[in-house]
Parts: C-alpha cells; sequence; structure tokens
C-alpha cells in the first residue's frame, strides 16, 4: 500500500479517503456513536435498551437502503420505497386477517412486492422515462393506494398463534442481540457477494458504469435494472412483514420518507449518483450511519425537525464530495504522468 | 494585419513563428486526459482552400487534436497560428470567431428544434430586447441551404424529421453561413446511407468552391480518398505520416494505419 | 393512433362524398389536414382531457357543484398559485433540470414576508426582500446542479429537506397570522389579492400576466433558443457557444422568483404563514408540467401547455375533493397522471416524426 501523495508532497487525507471509502465511512459510524455517547444525559445512548431498539428498528430501514444502493449502483434510483413499503404491510395485514395461512400470506406478500417493483422496472426501460419520474408516480400511486383502501385507519394485527414465526422476525438471540440486525447482516453478505463476487454484479456495475458498452458487450442492461427493481420491492415486502409483525399494528405512515433517508445511506457509503461505482460495504455503514443520526437525535431529545436539516446536508455534502473526488481522480493522474514524461523527454538523446 | 488589435484573446506575434502559407498552424500539441496521454507532440497544417483528410484507427487522437482547435479543450502544451498569426483559443466562441467552425458527429443538432433555429443557434439575429427575428431566420436559412444544394420548404420542420444526409446538410449550412474560412468535419458519413454520403460529399465540394478549407475526420478511407487532396495520418496520439493524394492510394493508406509504419 | 383516426374517418364515408363532390371534398381534406396536424400537438391532448374533466366534474358531482360560482371563485385563486409554479418548473425542465425544492421554498419566502411583516419594516421593501429571498435560494440551487454536475434532482432533493429543516427549526413549526401586522386594505394586499370590480380575482391577471411574458421570453427570445437548445442536446449548445451553465442558473431563478411571489400572494390569502404550506407542489408542479406535454428528457414543452396542464391537474384535484374522494387518493391520480402522460407524450412525439 504505497502513501498517498499529493502534488505538494504532503500526505493527501482525501486521497486516502478516497481509497477506502467503507473503512472510512465505518470511522465515521465510530465516532458519532462515541459523540452521541458522550453527550447523551447518562450516557443513555449505549444502554442496553437503546441499543436493542437501535439494532431491531433500525435494522429495518437499513435492509431497505442495501436493496436501493444496488439499484443506484446499476444507474437507477428508486423514490417509491416507503410506499411499497406500507402497501405491502397493508396486503400482508389483509391476507392474514382473511384467514390465509401466515406462510402462504407471507409468501403473496413477497410475490406482490417483487411485482411491483418489477413494474416498475418495466415501465422505466421500456418507456426510456427516468426512474426517478416513474417511482415518483410510484410512491404516490402506492401511498395513496393504500391510504384510499385503509381510509387512514389503524388495523391491528395478531400474530400471537404462530410463535416461531414470530421468533424467526423479532425475537432475539440470547435473549441479547434482535434477530433483525440478524437479517440485516446476513442481507448485506448474500447482497455483498452477489455484487462483489458473482457474474451478476459484474453485470450491474458495468450497465451502471456505461450502459451502451455494457449492450455492446453483450449483458441485457434491461433484464439487470428490472431485477434490480424487482430486489428492492422484494425486500421492501420483507421489511414490511418484519415491521408489522413487530409493531403488530398497521399504520398508514410506515415507511414515511425513507426514500431519501436511503439514496443518502447509499450516498454516503461512496456510491455515486451517476452509477457505476460503490459496494455494498458502503452502504452497509452508510445505512448505520443514518440510523444511528436518527437514533442519537432522540436520545438527545433534540427536536425530530433538525434530521431534515441533517439529512440535507448529508446529502448536499456527499454531493460535493462525490465532485471533489471525481475531480481529484482526473487531475491526480495528469500530474503524475506529466512528471514521467518529463522524465522520458530528458533522457531521450537529440 | 498591422496593429489592429483584435478582441481579448488573440494576441499578435510578428512573423517568427508563423508560415503565412498555412491557414492554419498547430505545433507541438500535447493533451493529457487525466493518466490517458491523448496528443503527443502533434504538428498539423492545413493549407487555405484545401480539403485534407485526418485518418487514423479510433483512440489516434484526431478527435481531441480537432476539439482543441475549435476551443472544446485548452492543449496542455504547444502553439496555434492562423492566418500567419499565433492565436489563443480558450472557447468556442473563440474559434468562430476566427472563422474555425466544427460539424461534430452525431451532436451538432438539437433534434426536437427546427431547422432555421438550429441554423441561428447561439447567434441568433434579433430585433429590440433580443427578440428573434424569425423573418430573416426563416428566409435565410431556405438561401443558405439552397447555396449547398439542400433544398428544403419549411425552416420550420423540426431536424429530427429529415434523414441524416439532410441533417448534416443543415450542419454545413450553419457553417457556411457564418462565414467559416476553415470547416472540420468531424465524422461526416458515419451512419449515413451510401446515397447520403455521396450527398454530404456534393456539400463539401460547394465548400471547397466557395474559398473554404475543410478538414475531413473519419477512419472510413474509402470515404475522404474520394475528396481529399492531403491526408494526415495519427496513431496513437503521434502523427505518422503527412501525404498528398498523388502519392498515394486507399490500400497505401490502409497499410500505413494497420501496421504504423511511416514511409 | 393518428393512423387509426384516419382510417375511422375513413369509415364515416367522408371519403366517398369527397369523390363524388369534389368541391365538398377539397374542403373535407382541408379538415382532414387540420385535425391531423392538430393531433401532432400534445397540447390537443391536454386540451381533450381538460375537457373531458370539465364535463364529468360538470355532470357527476352532487347538485353539480362543480360549475358553481363558489367553486369557480375558488378555483379562480387556487388555479393561479399552482400555475405560477409550474411555469417555473416547466420551463426548467425545458432546459433539462428539474427542482424539488419548490415546496421548500414557498414558505421559506413566506416566512421571510411574514417576519418583515412582523418586524414593521416599511411596505415597500417588502415585496422586493421576498423575492430576492426565493432568487437567492433558486440561484444556490442553480450552482449546485451547474459546478458539480450531480443529477439535478438528488441536489435539489437535498436542498429540499435541508430548508425545510431550517424553516422548521427558525419557526419552531409555529403559524403565523398576518393580520396582526397587516390592515386590510393596503396596497400590497389590494395589488397581488385584490379583485377587480369586487368579483374578478387579481391572482388571475397575475398568472396571465407571468404567463405571457414567460411565454415571450421562451419562444420568442433569444434567450428562450437557448433554454430550448441547452435541454435538447447540450452538448451542440456549447459547442455553438451558448454557456449553457447560466442559462441553466438562470432558470432555477426564474423558479425561485416565482416561488416567492406566489408565496407572497399565497400568505396574504390565507392570511398566515405555515411551515407546512407549499408541500406537494412540486409534484403537482411537475405534474402540470408533463401532462401539458414537456418532456422529461428536456427540450420539448409550451407555456400554452404548461398553462392547460395546469388548469387540467388543478381542477382534478378540485373535482375529485368534491366528489368525496378522500385527500389522499388523489395523489394516485396525479401519480398515473405523470406516468400515463410522460408515456403518451413519448408517443406522439416519435409518430408525429412520421
Amino acid at each position: 500500500m504505497d502513501t498517498v501523495k499529493n502534488a505538494k508532497g504532503g500526505v493527501d487525507f482525501l486521497g486516502y479517503f478516497m481509497r477506502f471509502r467503507s473503512l472510512s465511512v465505518f470511522f465515521v459510524f465510530l465516532l458519532l456513536c462515541i459523540a452521541f455517547t458522550v453527550r447523551s444525559p447518562e450516557y443513555r445512548f449505549i444502554s442496553r435498551d437503546n441499543i436493542e431498539v437501535f439494532l431491531a428498528l433500525g435494522a429495518e430501514f437499513n435492509i431497505v437502503a442495501l436493496a436501493v444502493g444496488m439499484l443506484m449502483i446499476c444507474g437507477e434510483f428508486d423514490l417509491s420505497v416507503g410506499s411499497i413499503l406500507v402497501f405491502c404491510s397493508f396486503v400482508f395485514l389483509g391476507l392474514f386477517d382473511a384467514g390465509v395461512g401466515v406462510f402462504l400470506a407471507v409468501f403473496l406478500t413477497l410475490g406482490v412486492g417483487t411485482l411491483i417493483g418489477l413494474l416498475h422496472g418495466l415501465i422505466t426501460v421500456k418507456t426510456g422515462i427516468p426512474s426517478f419520474i416513474t417511482t415518483l408516480g410510484g410512491m404516490l400511486f402506492w401511498r395513496g393506494l393504500t391510504l384510499f383502501w385503509s381510509q387512514g385507519f389503524q388495523r391491528p394485527l395478531d400474530t400471537s398463534q404462530y410463535p416461531l414465526f414470530n421468533e424467526s422476525l423479532t425475537g432475539s438471540i440470547a435473549g441479547l442481540i434482535p434477530i433483525q440486525s440478524v437479517w440485516f447482516l446476513g442481507i448485506a453478505l448474500v447482497l455483498g457477494f452477489l455484487i462483489h463476487s458473482h457474474k451478476f454484479g459484474n453485470w450491474v456495475f458495468a450497465t451502471g458504469d456505461n450502459k451502451q458498452a455494457a449492450k455492446a458487450m453483450g449483458i441485457n442492461t434491461d433484464v439487470i435494472k428490472m431485477s434490480c427493481f424487482a430486489i428492492v420491492g422484494l425486500i421492501c415486502s420483507f421489511v414490511a412483514i418484519m415491521q408489522i409483525v413487530r409493531v403488530g399494528v398497521f399504520s398508514s405512515r410506515a415507511g414515511d420518507g425513507w426514500e431519501l433517508k436511503a439514496i443518502a445511506a447509499s450516498v454516503v457509503g461512496g456510491t455515486a449518483l451517476t452509477g457505476g461505482t460503490g459496494s455494498i460495504a458502503g452502504v452497509f455503514w452508510g445505512a448505520l450511519i443514518i440510523s444511528v443520526i436518527e437514533n442519537g437525535l432522540v436520545v438527545l431529545r433534540i427536536p425530530y425537525y433538525w434530521t431534515f436539516v441533517i439529512f440535507g446536508v448529508v446529502i448536499i455534502s456527499s454531493v460535493i464530495i462525490s465532485y471533489l473526488t471525481e475531480q481529484r481522480r482526473l487531475t491526480m493522474g495528469a500530474e503524475r504522468d506529466q512528471g514521467a514524461s518529463e522524465l522520458n523527454s530528458n533522457n531521450r538523446s537529440p | 494585419m498591422n496593429g489592429v488589435k483584435s478582441e481579448s484573446q488573440i494576441s499578435e506575434k510578428p512573423f517568427d513563428q508563423g508560415n503565412p502559407d498555412y491557414l492554419v498552424q498547430m505545433l507541438d500539441i500535447h493533451k493529457w486526459f487525466g493518466k490517458v496521454y491523448a496528443l503527443r507532440g502533434v504538428d498539423f497544417q492545413v493549407r487555405e482552400n484545401e480539403i485534407l483528410g485526418l485518418v487514423g484507427d479510433n483512440g489516434a487522437g484526431k478527435s481531441t487534436l480537432i476539439k482543441i482547435l475549435s476551443g472544446f479543450h485548452p492543449a496542455d502544451r504547444g502553439e496555434i497560428h492562423f492566418e500567419g498569426r499565433r492565436v489563443s483559443i480558450h472557447n468556442p466562441k473563440d474559434a468562430k470567431r476566427l472563422g474555425i467552425e466544427t460539424v461534430y458527429q452525431e451532436q451538432a443538432l438539437a433534434p426536437h428544434v427546427s431547422i432555421s433555429r438550429n441554423i441561428f443557434m447561439g447567434r441568433e439575429p434579433t430585433r429590440a430586447l433580443g427578440f428573434l427575428d424569425k423573418k430573416r431566420m426563416d428566409a435565410e436559412s431556405l438561401d443558405t441551404l439552397s447555396k449547398i444544394g439542400l433544398r428544403l420548404s419549411d425552416p420550420e420542420a423540426v431536424v429530427e424529421a429529415l434523414s441524416g444526409g439532410q441533417r448534416q446538410g443543415v450542419a454545413i449550412a450553419r457553417v457556411l453561413y457564418f462565414k467559416a474560412k476553415l470547416v472540420i468535419l468531424d465524422e461526416p458519413t458515419i451512419a449515413l446511407s451510401v446515397k447520403e454520403s455521396r450527398q454530404v460529399m456534393e456539400f463539401i465540394k460547394q465548400l471547397k468552391a466557395g474559398g473554404i478549407s475543410v478538414v475531413f475526420i473519419t477512419h472510413n478511407i474509402y470515404h475522404v480518398h474520394q475528396i481529399a487532396e492531403r491526408f494526415v495520418i495519427l496513431a496513437h496520439g503521434e502523427k505518422i505520416g503527412d501525404i498528398r493524394k498523388e502519392d498515394t492510394s486507399v490500400d497505401h493508406l490502409s497499410e500505413i494505419i494497420t501496421s504504423e509504419r511511416v514511409s | 393512433m393518428i393512423r387509426g383516426i384516419r382510417e375511422s374517418v375513413h369509415l364515416v364515408g367522408l371519403n366517398r362524398l369527397s369523390t363524388t363532390l369534389p368541391h365538398v371534398g377539397k374542403v373535407v381534406q382541408r379538415i382532414r389536414e387540420i385535425l391531423l396536424r392538430l393531433l401532432s400537438y400534445k397540447v390537443t391532448f391536454t386540451l381533450i382531457v381538460f375537457i373531458i374533466l370539465v364535463l364529468i366534474f360538470g355532470s357527476f358531482t352532487p347538485r353539480h357543484v362543480f360549475m358553481k360560482s363558489n367553486n369557480l371563485g375558488a378555483l379562480a385563486k387556487l388555479v393561479p398559485d399552482l400555475g405560477i409554479i409550474a411555469m417555473g418548473v416547466g420551463t426548467l425542465m425545458i432546459c433539462g433540470e428539474f427542482d424539488l425544492s419548490v415546496g421548500s421554498i414557498i414558505p421559506m419566502s413566506s416566512f421571510v414576508f411574514v417576519k418583515l411583516l412582523e418586524w414593521d419594516v416599511p411596505l415597500i421593501f417588502i415585496p422586493f426582500a421576498t423575492l430576492f429571498t426565493g432568487a437567492l435560494l433558486g440561484f444556490l440551487n442553480g450552482l449546485l446542479v451547474v459546478r458539480t454536475r450531480i443529477p439535478s434532482f438528488i441536489a435539489t432533493l437535498g436542498t429540499m429537506m435541508f430548508w425545510r429543516g431550517i424553516l422548521y427549526a427558525s419557526s419552531r413549526m409555529m403559524p403565523i397570522g398576518t393580520r396582526a401586522y397587516l390592515e386590510p386594505g393596503t396596497w400590497l394586499e389590494n395589488t397581488l389579492i385584490g379583485s377587480m370590480g369586487g368579483v374578478f380575482p387579481v391572482q388571475i391577471l397575475w398568472f396571465l400576466f407571468l404567463a405571457f411574458v414567460l411565454g415571450l421570453v421562451v419562444h420568442f427570445h433569444r434567450f428562450g433558443n437557448w433554454v430550448f437548445a441547452t435541454g435538447d442536446n447540450e452538448t451542440a449548445a456549447r459547442a455553438m457557444g451558448i454557456n449553457t451553465g447560466m442559462v441553466k442558473i438562470v432558470c432555477f431563478v426564474i423558479v425561485g422568483l416565482l416561488c416567492s411571489f406566489m408565496s407572497m400572494m399565497q400568505a396574504l390569502r390565507i392570511e398566515s404563514f405555515a411551515a407546512t404550506q407549499g408541500i406537494g407542489f412540486e409534484l403537482k408542479a411537475i405534474a402540470s408540467s408533463v401532462v401539458g406535454g414537456t418532456s422529461l428528457m428536456g427540450g420539448i414543452g409550451s407555456i400554452l401547455g404548461i398553462f392547460l396542464g395546469t388548469l387540467t391537474i388543478q381542477i382534478l384535484e378540485n373535482g375529485l375533493i368534491l366528489m368525496g374522494a378522500p385527500v389522499f387518493g388523489i395523489n394516485v391520480f396525479i401519480g398515473l397522471g405523470i406516468v400515463l402522460f410522460a408515456v403518451l407524450n413519448l408517443y406522439i412525439e416519435r409518430v408525429a416524426i412520421r
């Protein structure tokens, strides 16, 4: 690992940051945890209760962020994740109340989520409409539909007759670690493997980086994109089930605002907004940062509206950092080469 | 040529480095893109009223060289002389002011905008307060188009509705209207049918008949060989050949390009 | 679709008629040409949808409430609000960018406006200060987008959140009434929200005036050509020497200005500042533009289209409410509307080329 020296010969911190984005994001996460711990009254931040809450609730959002991050790597955006979530939780509730067995209900709900994602993907690739518009429409449509059918009321869900089912989604290991975070870790590992070690992942990166080139190499970019959208839908529906079992009640406000937080998590974790760059590890830590910020604000009793400011700052500064790192990348190489070619021309005999 | 200073970007220097026989001289041009060394000390000259073919395989640096001349990129090192004077070209407007116009591959025209608005893009004739002089735009578009032999009836028609050859015609008419002295055509016949390519070559002949110099960039030797008088060959950012048409043939040229030997 | 209509005209037998009576035939031919030409304009479809909606709501709202003067009066005040914003957003879309932060620029400007009233600043300065706020926020958006080349919807998503947070924090989410600081009958109120002859709301005049001015600029001015060129093919525009960065920034500033202007009108009309003002406007504005034929890819659109699109979206919302649809249900249609019209626009663009 050679030292990254900038043009002036000093150690280049931004360069380090660029190279080891996931590691840097992890350090930021650690820093935030320490800061929150220190500032919270009686160190409530690292109290057992709070950690459990953070690992359980936070994991729900984090899982969704992973899927959104993968979609961003392939070059598209999804603003409808919150709406898919609330729609699927309503579907699950409806199926369950209608007496459909729990496993069938799960299966069907997952299917619905996947189909919705597939629909978004289909519209986006076949019509050429920018994905953020399609999913903007989706965001309005699915939540609107849910509100329409639920009339805005909350409805309870009682799955106590299926203890094993409950445990697998909301229990804890050794009474300590909430199982949701295990799911988070597991899904992160699966997606990480898929993206970084599998052929499919290579295609995802290629499609996001340069769609024309990928197509020319025979990659079916349409199918890749639709798959990523479908995965987003699938994961949203899974988390919807997990969430509604934990809370025990259907709320029409579920998932509100998650789309922006998910994008922020990916951007913080090093995913380029133009696609083609990123890592699951980065999104993993990015999501944790977003969750920890929310959790920390609650513990510190800071009014909720500050989250808007913070997320806005997070998105904007990540945008600016992305731009700066791109600039760095282009000019760093030029300096190195100019130095090299000067050396060469000095050595050349007249 | 003496004492009358033109606008800010153009500096005047005595003749010692410029050769008035040439319209354009690019001397020792170097260019990097990040780590990629795109042009490695290229010398490039174009005479008055000459059709010159700039050829070479993909990645040779042809487009980069020409983008420097038309002001899209600055050169990292080297000089440019125009009509015997040293000039500096920082942006497309500088190049146009000198009379250097470029017609790019697929990027010259706005597809959903009308023909006349396309021709006058960026240099719209206006009446009071900046409002467009549509009558003049329409009339002069049709007039210029007919000058190169392209007869179109509706200047309000959207460019997308035209054929590939007609679109190139519009782009070429544009540079003609703005009194270009040097017209650079970057892959003008790519994606065109045989008939359309022939149409474009007729337009180019009209340009030469009007006293204009043309640089025809392509990797299609067959097309350029039909009308160019001289060929400059680039490979990997260096000039490896500068031959007059009398001294070469299509086969000869392609041999040079593929084997990269200077003959 | 155009071919289908051609065929149905055929079926009606007009062709037969035209061959037996050549004179009539020429007239019929002309009508056919005009019809087909009209259908190639997206604005026609907007108009058709608008008329259909008016008919539906006129007939099916309980007791035809839709057509009653109360409702029309309310519409006359709501349409300009949306329309003024939509024109800015639509123009920005023509030059190829999006602004999702209008929902935050509006309350921010409103906040500045009301605060200035509270601090007893001389009335003459207040509108200019408010407009300046909007312009500044728009300028910041534009700068961010142009300098970092990040997709504008992400950048403006970020600024939207940021300003909303700042606003919530500064105002502590408390609404502020304007009546306490502004007696009725001031010139400010009369200019912005008064009524002509006690009946005709001035807002409509403002809307028409701004639409007219913006329409002139976009369609008949040199700058308008630059806007279209930048949105249609930015590389070509730059190659022709157009400063596309400047064009975009100006469009963002226009959006900001229109937002702050509208926020003053709105604040005076509802006689208060509320931190939740403006939420959702970005979507309705985009919907109005898309329904009015503006392309999501940039380079295509018209002020007339956006005008009609605004009318359509606003009466859609209005009619649905009157028919008893729950407030959230409306979003379903707006979402559908955006996607459907986006697809329709693309289809017409491709077909009309033939």
